[in-house]
């Protein structure tokens, strides 16, 4: 067959049709330090999920012919006051934060997004509950709670999840309240609802689908938030129950023995204090991927961004945590 | 909203708060495991008697009881507790019952909230000139560099920063401050500046930012245009308009700062309030813990109750609500 060609016609290019996911990788890929703590985020989860496997010493393994021996070919991290391998434990800290962090996130998500989404599809006297809860959470600060949920519940690893993630509900409540707000209206869902759907099927069909972009931010900014507050229960005398390792148990045993034994402190703080970097890094450079919306108007600036985590409270959720 | 009607919508609020934090508090650690009296806050000599003579030991565990409140149902405890603490009757530690919580707690709250106004007095004192540096030198390498630093001030936490400082001061360059212990100015030095880096960077932040928006302004040019030196310009036109979004800053800043002087305590062996709560939780000293949560929380409210109002002192224009 002839290709008919018309003089001077125009080669039309379709564009190339590029995924959300792919656009979002693009805008992610040039952030520098977004990727720089990707790689870092990778690292800690790759080490958090075969450390058993690599991790020279149990970490429960006291040797008290090898206790407080400087870092050396044998020990590389040193070995604390029970001869523990410290290089060990930092190994094993990897998974409990990983676990402990995500889990909480992912806990006090769902928590939020059940009852955000009941507020917000049911509204009246549901709605009006959840939100003066909302307001007594976000009244107090919510560490005070994990404090007492810590006693409560023991000190293994599912109940400090638990007690990090319960009282971390109310801002993922309100996003999610407030997206559906914004969107019940919406034709959208006033054409589904006339088409006869049932308010579930809006909820999951409608809804979820156009809010997982902005609930994927808060939980990246969440996680770096649950790993200080898993940290810093330590401090307190209330994280994981020894000899189960975490990053915090080592800083605040090394704040103890900083003057004798310095390289307890070393490599646990460094490694806690970069992590923790990494983990905003990654959740700021998600945020302007996945949510390019906030760049017209109201986008707060990176900087300010990060100040806002720093604080406790974060941006994508909207309120205090700490 | 008059002055008034403010005041005492937040104070209700401030005490119903409060209220429900002592209650769940007081359930949570009421449903815990075990009782609450253990080896660990009663002596050894409670479990030697269990095994030796338990008639005795039940004999002694019901006067316990009874002297403490514990056998009347739960929710008339969590009521009467939650009375007793708003009317500031705290009673006794089961770990130190022969000093009052109260005395306790005159000679711990002087000690962090020392630290925690420290290191806003710090954050303000410093941040503000840097951030007026900052703005004034916008799209420098010095303002650049000064945002560079502020980033990462804050995203280092301050008990990381505190660890930091003991190897630095306690290790390194051992001499110069003392890491540990309080009681002189120098003890409370490097405490101060490990609680105040974030807020330094938070302060210097907010600072540059509302001064490069000020320094937009046409009273700025109106003011610069007939003849008013630049240094006044700066100081009396620009700072002054800037300094009302600072004061917003420090209301959640402080709810932080102490907080983190819990943990930072810990790290220096400053006998605070978070030496308080770092003994009591662990070792289920409930009277203790639940009244150092208690004052913690009034600090934080009423720290913010003071922010607001200082705020409509700094811009009538502000409505209180």
């Amino acid at each position: 067959m002839a290709v008919i060609t018309a003089p001077g016609a125009i080669a039309v290019r379709t564009p190339r049709h590029h995924s959300q996911l792919w656009l979002a990788w693009r805008r992610y890929k040039r952030n520098k330090l977004a990727v720089t703590g990707a790689v870092v985020v990778l690292i800690f989860v790759v080490i958090g999920v075969i450390g058993p496997w690599v991790a020279p010493q149990n970490y429960a393994q006291a040797n008290f012919l090898y206790a407080n021996h400087a870092p050396s070919l044998r020990f590389p991290f040193g070995t604390d006051g029970l001869g523990h391998d410290m290089l060990s434990q930092v190994i094993w800290s990897f998974r409990n934060a990983l676990e402990i962090a995500f889990g909480a996130s992912l806990v006090s998500f769902l928590i939020g997004l059940a009852l955000g989404l009941w507020a917000g599809l049911r509204g009246g006297l549901a709605d009006m509950a959840v939100m003066r809860l909302v307001d007594f959470m976000f009244a107090f600060p919510n560490y005070f709670l994990s404090l007492f949920l810590v006693v409560a519940m023991g000190r293994s690893l599912l109940p400090i999840l638990l007690a990090i993630a319960i009282p971390g509900w109310a801002g993922y409540a309100r996003l999610v309240r407030g997206l559906v707000l914004g969107m019940r209206n919406g034709e959208m869902v006033e054409a589904a609802r006339a088409l006869g759907a049932t308010q579930r099927h809006i909820a999951r069909k409608y809804l979820l689908p156009n809010v997982t972009n902005s609930i994927f931010v808060a939980i990246a900014f969440g996680v770096p938030f649950d790993l200080l507050v898993m940290a810093s229960l330590s401090l307190v005398g209330l994280g994981l129950r020894p000899p189960l390792p975490s990053f915090g148990n080592m800083i605040a045993q090394a704040g103890a023995n900083v003057l004798g034994y310095p390289w307890l402190m070393y490599f646990p703080a460094a490694i806690f204090a970069v992590i923790l970097l990494a983990f905003l890094f990654v959740a700021d450079g998600l945020q302007e991927a996945l949510d390019p919306k906030a760049g017209e108007g109201g986008r707060v600036p990176r900087s300010r961004r990060l100040l806002q985590i720093a604080r406790g409270r974060s941006p994508a959720v909207g309120g205090a945590r700490l | 909203m008059g002055l008034v009607k403010f005041l005492a919508k937040r104070i209700v609020a401030i005490v119903v708060t409060i209220s429900l934090v002592v209650g769940v508090g007081y359930v949570l650690i009421y449903i815990s495991p075990g009782t609450f009296y253990s080896a660990a806050n009663m002596g050894q000599g409670l479990s030697q008697l269990q095994v030796s003579d338990p008639a005795l030991y039940n004999q002694y565990l019901n006067s316990l009881n009874s002297r403490y409140g514990l056998n009347q149902p739960l929710i008339e405890q969590v009521g009467k507790y939650v009375w007793h603490s708003l009317t500031f009757n705290f009673g006794t530690s089961f770990e130190n019952p022969s000093i009052p919580i109260i005395h306790q707690l005159a000679q711990a709250v002087p000690i962090s909230s020392i630290l925690a106004f420290g290191a806003i007095a710090l954050a303000v004192v410093l941040g503000v000139p840097l951030g007026v540096l900052a703005a004034l030198k916008r799209n420098t390498w010095l303002d650049s560099a000064l945002t560079t630093l502020s980033m990462v001030g804050q995203a280092i936490p301050s008990f990381v920063l505190a660890v930091l400082l003991v190897l630095f001061f306690g290790v390194w360059f051992p001499g110069i401050l003392p890491v540990n212990g309080w009681g002189t100015v120098g003890e409370a030095v490097l405490p101060i500046v490990a609680l105040s880096a974030g807020n330094v960077a938070a302060v210097t932040r907010y600072t540059r930012g509302s001064m490069v928006e000020a320094l937009r302004q046409d009273y700025v040019r109106t003011a610069e245009a007939k003849g008013v030196p630049w240094r006044r310009v700066v100081l009396r036109h620009a700072l002054r308009n800037s300094l009302v979004a600072v004061v917003t800053v420090i209301g959640p800043t402080f709810a932080f700062t102490i907080i983190s002087t819990l943990w930072v305590e810990q790290i220096f062996t400053i006998p605070g309030l978070g030496t308080l709560l770092a003994q009591a939780f662990p070792n289920k000293d409930v009277p203790m813990a639940i009244t150092s949560i208690y004052v913690l929380c009034l600090l934080v409210m009423g720290m913010n109750l003071l922010v607001d109002l200082l705020y409509r002192v700094l811009d009538p224009r502000v409505k209180l609500q």
